[in-house]
């Protein structure tokens, strides 16, 4: 530190010698696992070739992970057709899931015991099973429930017939199944973010002379949104996973696919990537499209939002030339 | 159209066996601002509540301005009234609570609106225009779009005194609506509810501020275990009590 008078105090942070260290074995293995991902390595062949009456032998060499059939097969239509069915069921599947869940979980925290009684056996049966079973069980409902009949119940009379067996096709089923499997997930969720939601923020709405309906949706469901926004997230995501579950009764859907290509051509590793890697191109987008709702239903609750990636580069920026422009200053100060 | 504006005889009212008002009796005039006073537990905030109705007492007679809350009597039978009924009993009846429950997500111009567009129908641009004008009143000119966490305690109950006048109340009810607040900031709420009162709002406020009691009300209520021990003008109760348990309730909070 400087003893001239007139020169500022300056702030010498602290060096974090543990920190230096772990970051660089971080990277090291980092380095090593990318070397392995994209090396070549021997199978066991020789090519011989002749050139100006010379033999010459080179052992033949392939990518490790056999990115050639990679990207060979990424943009396939049986695969993107696949990627398609992917994404119907994971969004209609969430739609009944959200849909569902929420009127569940209003009906959990009812006066009414019954209804609440309701809602909790539907969570504690959906949640209880597993989903693989629920699938296999809906892909099966037509010999359990041959048709089902829209009219008054226990007479005969009847407005709308129809054959199960027309309607729950694979796709449907499935959509069916992870839909109802989610709703009481989902329930769940909103249900804790009802209650986190301040008593007095309904009891203010009331007073107003709101119902409470208009209470829940003005007032308690968006703030509760905070709270159920990061589990939806999470819920979405594995959601997009869980559709592969369906390809087990013949939904092609991506995994499906992938695996229809690999039970021809025997090139599994290489086609599991395919779909690994599409599974992490959609979850990449729906992270980013979370950062933004979770901004937007922030409003309110935190007096300075968080900035957005571009802005937390932008300020990034700004603090490191700030540093590299003080410490230019300092050196400048104490060679004078 | 009567000089009463709320009416209690023997109202009562339990918690899980545990009475908390004990048959309270009272009577507010039209335009008068009444106090209660008293030692916490006594009673004081479920009466306010009561009268609302966001509390159900279990017996007694509790009417606004000639109605029965939450009743309906038709004959020799008192009705229960259905949700859209209390809703609207409630819509005229402004209330100011302690911890201010401003709605969060609202701005503060939305938060003195939602009420008039989604309860009365009023037209939006006729809120807006009606919500600046009682920001002007509570001096919180310029604060329209900013949300309630970027505001002082003082400024966000000034805020729910506006919203609870948004929807041209016949009674206002306070709630302790200075506790919360930070010492310095106590006189700027207060300030508001004087002019309030001198514009001849009715008014019932659940108070510890005693001096604000002997300024403002024309009456006075001294609750303690559920029962309405002493009432009258403040001027003479708040400086003679005749009960040994407001004599002793004084010198401690005074």
């Amino acid at each position: 530190m400087s003893t001239n008078g007139d020169e500022a105090t300056k702030v010498v942070p602290v060096r974090h010698v543990g920190r230096w260290i772990g970051g660089a074995v971080a990277v090291l293995f980092i380095v090593m696992l990318v070397h392995t991902l994209f090396s070549k390595v021997p199978n066991g062949q020789r090519s011989c070739h002749t050139t100006n009456g010379v033999r010459s032998c080179h052992p033949v060499v392939n990518w490790r992970f056999s990115w050639n059939i990679v990207w060979h097969y990424f943009t396939s239509s049986e695969v993107l057709h696949g990627l398609l069915v992917t994404l119907e069921l994971t969004a209609l599947a969430m739609i009944i899931g959200i849909l569902l869940g929420v009127i569940l979980a209003i009906m959990r925290l009812s006066h009414s015991r019954l209804l609440s009684a309701t809602a909790w056996s539907y969570t504690w049966f959906f949640r209880g099973t597993p989903v693989l079973v629920q699938l296999v069980f809906w892909f099966n409902i037509a010999a359990l429930y041959p048709s089902i009949t829209l009219g008054i119940p226990f007479t005969h009379v009847a407005f709308l017939h129809l054959n199960d067996n027309s309607i729950f096709t694979p796709f449907f089923s499935a959509v069916v199944a992870l839909g109802l499997n989610e709703a009481a997930y989902f329930s769940e969720i909103t249900r804790s973010g009802l209650i986190a939601v301040d008593e007095g923020q309904s009891e203010a709405a009331t007073s107003l002379g709101m119902s409470r309906g208009q209470s829940l949706r003005y007032v308690v469901l968006p703030q509760a949104m905070r709270v159920i926004l990061p589990t939806t997230g999470n819920e979405v995501i594995s959601m997009l996973k869980t559709t592969s579950l369906a390809s087990t009764a013949g939904v092609i859907e991506l995994l499906g696919a992938v695996t229809n290509i690999y039970s021809v051509n025997y090139e599994i590793v290489p086609l599991l990537i395919v779909a690994s890697i599409w599974y992490l191109i959609v979850t990449t987008v729906l992270s980013i499209g979370q950062f933004y709702l979770e901004r937007h239903f922030a409003k309110g609750a935190l007096r300075v939002p968080p900035p957005t990636p571009l802005q937390r580069l932008r300020l990034d920026a700004i603090a490191i030339t700030a540093r590299f422009r003080s410490a230019q200053l300092y050196r400048q100060g104490t060679h004078r | 159209m009567s000089d009463i504006m709320v009416q209690a005889r023997d109202v009562r009212k339990s918690y899980a066996g545990v009475e908390v008002l004990k048959g309270v009796d009272l009577s507010v005039a039209r335009g008068e601002v009444t106090c209660l006073i008293g030692p916490s537990g006594s009673g004081k905030s479920t009466l306010l509540r009561c009268i609302n109705h966001l509390e159900k007492h279990d017996s007694g007679e509790l009417r606004v301005d000639g109605d029965l809350v939450g009743y309906e009597a038709r004959g020799h039978k008192l009705y229960e009234r259905n949700d859209k009924q209390i809703c609207a009993q409630r819509a005229q009846i402004g209330m100011v609570f302690q911890r201010f429950n401003l709605f969060q997500n609202l701005t503060v111009l939305e938060n003195i609106t939602i009420g008039q567009t989604k309860v009365k129908g009023v037209d939006v641009e006729a809120a807006k225009s009606k919500a600046r004008e009682l920001l002007a009143r509570v001096g919180l000119e310029g604060k329209e779009s900013n949300y309630p966490s970027q505001l002082s305690g003082g400024q966000q109950q000034r805020v729910a005194i506006a919203r609870a006048l948004a929807m041209d109340p016949k009674l206002m009810l306070f709630d302790e609506p200075t506790s919360a607040l930070d010492p310095e900031l106590v006189g700027e709420v207060l300030e508001v509810m004087k002019d309030l009162a001198r514009s001849g709002m009715t008014m019932i406020v659940v108070t510890h501020e005693m001096n604000f009691a002997r300024e403002v009300a024309n009456t006075v209520y001294f609750l303690d275990s559920g029962v309405i021990e002493e009432s009258g003008d403040p001027r003479l109760v708040l400086v003679n009590p005749s009960s040994a348990r407001l004599q002793s309730f004084l010198s401690k909070v005074l």
